[in-house]
C-alpha cells in the first residue's frame, strides 16, 4: 500500500497487532495465533523479544499463584481488595485468581521449572500480610526463552526493534498502530482489528537516587510508552495517583529480594538490628512504614540474612545472583560484601507507574478491554492491582481471546484519507527532532523532567507541590520541541521523552484531584493526611478530552463480589510491629 | 547601576534566541568487549540488548557499547557464544 506516498512510510494490514513483548504481550500473541491458525498475529517490540520487557532474564518466582489446597480464587480476592485499600474492580481479580492455576499448568507444561514438594506439589510459600500465594521458581532465568520459543512454533509474526508512538483511530474505534524503526528510522504503519497493547510499567518516571538515569527498578525500555498510547487513543487511566515505590538495594536499585529470602528465614531490620514490620509483601502500607522507620533516627533499613545457614545463604545466592537481576552478586562482590557477615542497605525506589506491583494503569474490565472499542491492554500497563507476572499472562490470554471475538464481528478497516492525514501528522512529529541535531540531547531533557518528578511528585506529596510540578510539566512540554536526535537511536529517546512527560503530568493531576490519603505511601497527602472512605471510595480516572485536555472523571467502585468487613478491609493497616509486642517477642526469645 | 541593568537586559533577551552550542565528555560505561574474543558480524549481543545501547564499532568491526543507558541486565554477557563480555557495575552504582 502506498497511502501516506511516503518512501519511508511502510504499511502492513494484520488481524490483530500485539505491541510490547514482554510476559503479557507473548502469551497474548501466541494464544490469538493458536486460535487463529490461518490469522495475521503481528507482535510489535521495541527491543528483542528474546531479552525484552520487566523479566528479560527471568523471574526468580510467582507472587500470586491461587493454587488449589493452599489458596481459593475468593481469598485472593479479599487479600488483594486489603493491600489496595478496598479500590478495585473485585470482577477483575476474580477473573485473574480463576484463570490462575489453569496459567500455570500451561507453564509448567511449557516446561517452566517450579519449586515442588518431595511429593510432588506445589511449594507455595506465605509472603502476603493473610494468606499463600507465593511459588519459587528456582530455575526461572529460561522463562523468557520458553516464551520466544512458543511464539517462534506458533507462528506469531515478529518485528523486532519498532516503537510505537501513536494508536491509529477510525473515528472512536482503534484500528491500528503508528511507529518507526529504532534502527533505520523508517515509519512502520500496522492496520489491525484489533490492538493489544502490553507495553509495561511507566519505569522511567522518578529519577533514581543515584543518578542514573537507567539504573532503574524496572526495565528502562519500559517507559510508560502503553500509558501514553492509551491515553492519546482517548482511553480511561486509573488509579494513576497511586504510585508504584518499592524497597529495594540501596544502590544497586534492584529488589534484595524479600520475596525469595522470606521463605528461608530472611527479614527487614532496623539499623538497631529490630523487625519493625510484619509482613514484607510489597504494599503502600508497608512502604510507609519502611519510609517512616528509614528517615527516622533507627534508620537505614537493611535485610538481614547473616544469621542463616552458610548452606541455606548458598541456596538464596544461587537464586538470586543467577535469575531477575543477577548481578546483585557482582554488586556486593564489588563493595567486598556478603550475605553472611553484612546486612543489606536498603532503600526505596524512585516513583513509578506499574499495576503489576500497585494499581495504576490502563482501565480494563475482566475481559481485559479498554473503553476504546478495538483497544485491550495487558500485563504491568493494565489496571488489574498487584497483578505481578502471573497476572500478565492471565490478562495476555484473556485479551486475545476477547480480541479474537471481538474480530469476528468486526468488518477489516479499510484505509481511507483520514487515515493518510493521521499518519501525516504522526510522521512529521516523529521525525522533527531529527531536524534539530544541535537541540537539546535527550539525556538532558530526560534527567530535567524526571529530577521535577522527585521534587514534586514523590510521597508524601502536597497540593502546593503538585501544582508547581504542573507550572514546569506545562514548561517541560514546550521544550520538548526543542529536543534533538542525530540518529534514530537517539529518536527513540527523545519519542520515550514524550512518554514519560506525559506520564508525570497524568502522575500529578491524578495525585491532586484525590483530596485524602489512601493506600500507605503511594498516595501520602500531608495536606490530606486521613483516608476519607466517605468522600473518596471511588475510582481515579483520567482521559483526554475532545479539547486534547487532561480530564479526571470518577467511577463507582463496583460492588463487591467477595464481601469484605469494615475491620478485615483495614487488615494491611496493621503492619507495625509495636514497640511492647517487640520487647514481649525478645523476652521470649530470651525465655 | 541603571548601565548594568540594561545591558543584563539585554543579554537576557539575547540568551532566549541565542542558538545552541555543544561539548563532548568521555563516559566509564559498564559493558566491557573483549575484542581479541568477540566474533566479526556475530550481533548476538547487539540483538539480546533491551535498551539497545551495544553496536558495532565501525572502527574495529567489534561489538561495544555505544550508548551510556545499561541495565546491568547481563543479557548480553549470559547470551555472548565466546564469553567476550564482561558487564561491570556502572560506575555510579559501584
Amino acid at each position: 500500500m502506498t497511502l501516506s506516498g511516503h518512501s519511508d512510510v511502510t504499511i502492513v494490514q494484520v488481524d490483530v497487532v500485539v505491541v510490547g513483548g514482554g510476559s503479557a504481550g507473548s502469551t497474548a500473541a501466541i494464544f490469538a495465533q493458536q486460535a487463529l491458525p490461518r490469522g495475521r498475529v503481528l507482535l510489535l517490540e521495541k527491543a528483542n523479544i528474546k531479552r525484552s520487557g520487566a523479566i528479560a532474564i527471568g523471574m526468580d518466582g510467582l507472587n500470586n499463584a491461587v493454587i488449589p489446597g493452599h489458596a481459593t480464587p475468593e481469598q485472593y480476592v479479599k487479600e488483594i481488595t486489603m493491600a489496595n485499600d478496598g479500590i478495585v474492580n473485585q470482577r477483575a481479580l476474580l477473573a485473574y485468581a480463576e484463570n490462575s492455576f489453569a496459567m500455570l499448568q500451561e507453564l509448567d507444561r511449557w516446561g517452566v521449572k517450579f519449586q515442588k514438594t518431595e511429593t510432588g506439589d506445589f511449594d507455595v510459600k506465605k509472603v502476603h500480610h493473610n494468606g499463600n500465594y507465593v511459588l519459587p521458581m528456582p530455575e526461572g532465568y529460561d522463562l523468557k526463552r520458553i516464551l520466544t520459543r512458543r511464539i517462534k512454533q506458533a507462528g506469531v509474526k515478529v518485528v523486532n526493534r519498532v516503537m510505537a508512538t501513536r494508536l491509529l483511530l477510525d473515528g472512536e474505534r482503534v484500528i491500528g498502530v503508528i511507529g518507526f524503526d529504532t534502527r533505520d528510522g523508517g515509519i512502520q504503519v500496522i492496520y489491525a482489528n484489533a490492538v493489544i497493547l502490553c507495553c509495561g510499567a511507566s519505569g522511567r518516571l522518578g529519577l533514581p537516587a543515584s543518578g542514573y538515569l537507567y539504573g532503574t527498578y524496572e526495565n528502562p525500555a519500559n517507559a510508560g510508552d502503553g500509558y501514553s498510547l492509551a491515553y492519546h487513543a482517548g482511553a480511561e487511566l486509573t488509579g494513576i495517583e497511586c504510585f508504584q515505590i518499592n524497597p529495594l538495594i540501596k544502590d544497586y536499585n534492584g529488589p534484595a529480594c524479600a520475596y525469595v529470602t522470606g521463605p528461608f528465614g530472611g527479614h527487614t531490620v532496623n539499623a538497631r538490628g529490630h523487625r519493625f514490620i510484619e509482613s514484607d509483601y510489597w504494599s503502600g502500607h508497608m512502604m510507609l512504614e519502611f519510609y517512616r522507620e528509614l528517615h527516622s533516627e533507627n534508620g537505614p533499613v537493611f535485610l538481614k540474612l547473616d544469621h542463616l545457614a552458610p548452606e541455606t545463604l548458598l541456596e538464596i545466592e544461587r537464586v538470586l545472583h543467577r535469575t531477575e537481576r543477577p548481578s546483585r552478586g557482582r554488586f556486593h562482590a564489588g563493595r567486598a560484601q556478603s550475605y553472611a557477615t553484612d546486612l543489606v542497605e536498603m532503600h526505596i525506589s524512585e516513583i513509578g507507574l506499574c499495576s503489576g506491583h500497585s494499581a495504576s494503569g490502563v482501565w480494563v474490565n475482566e475481559r481485559g478491554e479498554t473503553t476504546v472499542r478495538g483497544l485491550y491492554a495487558a500485563g504491568d500497563m493494565a489496571c488489574v492491582p498487584h497483578n505481578y507476572l502471573l497476572g500478565a499472562l492471565v490478562y495476555g490470554r484473556i485479551c486475545a481471546e476477547q480480541a479474537l471475538a471481538y474480530l469476528a464481528d468486526q468488518p477489516p478497516p479499510a484505509p481511507r484519507p483520514e487515515h493518510a492525514e493521521q499518519i501525516e501528522a504522526e510522521r512529521l512529529r516523529v521525525l522533527a527532532p531529527l531536524s534539530r541535531p544541535n537541540g537539546i540531547p535527550h539525556h538532558q531533557y530526560e534527567y530535567k523532567v524526571r529530577r521535577l518528578v522527585n521534587d514534586y511528585l514523590q510521597p508524601p506529596k502536597s497540593g502546593y507541590r503538585l501544582e508547581l510540578a504542573l507550572g514546569y510539566l506545562e514548561r517541560a512540554e514546550q521544550e520538548l520541541t526543542e529536543v534533538g536526535a542525530e540518529n534514530p537511536h537517539d529518536l527513540m529517546r527523545v519519542m520515550e521523552c514524550h512518554f514519560i512527560r506525559d506520564c508525570a503530568e497524568m502522575a500529578a493531576r491524578a495525585s491532586l484531584y484525590r483530596t485524602e490519603s489512601r493506600w500507605g505511601l503511594y498516595h501520602y497527602r500531608q495536606d490530606y493526611p486521613e483516608l476519607d472512605d466517605d468522600r473518596w471510595r471511588v475510582h481515579v480516572n483520567l482521559k483526554k478530552s475532545a479539547q486534547g485536555a487532561m480530564h479526571l472523571l470518577e467511577r463507582p467502585v463496583a460492588p463487591y463480589v467477595v464481601p469484605l468487613g469494615a475491620e478485615e478491609l483495614r487488615s494491611y493497616h496493621r503492619l507495625r510491629i509495636s514497640p511492647e509486642a517487640r520487647s514481649i517477642a525478645a523476652l521470649g526469645a530470651r525465655v | 547601576m541603571s548601565e548594568l541593568r540594561d545591558r543584563e537586559q539585554a543579554k537576557a533577551l539575547q540568551a532566549r534566541s541565542v542558538g545552541a552550542a555543544q561539548t563532548t565528555r568521555r563516559f566509564d560505561v559498564p559493558v566491557v568487549v573483549d575484542a581479541s574474543k568477540c566474533i566479526t558480524g556475530c550481533r548476538v549481543c547487539i540483538e539480546s540488548c533491551p535498551v539497545d545501547c551495544l553496536a558495532v564499532d565501525v572502527a574495529t568491526g567489534k561489538a561495544h557499547m555505544r550508548h551510556d543507558e545499561c541495565w546491568y541486565c547481563l543479557a548480553c554477557e549470559i547470551d555472548c557464544p565466546k564469553d567476550a563480555i564482561t558487564v561491570k557495575m556502572p560506575f555510579l552504582l559501584r
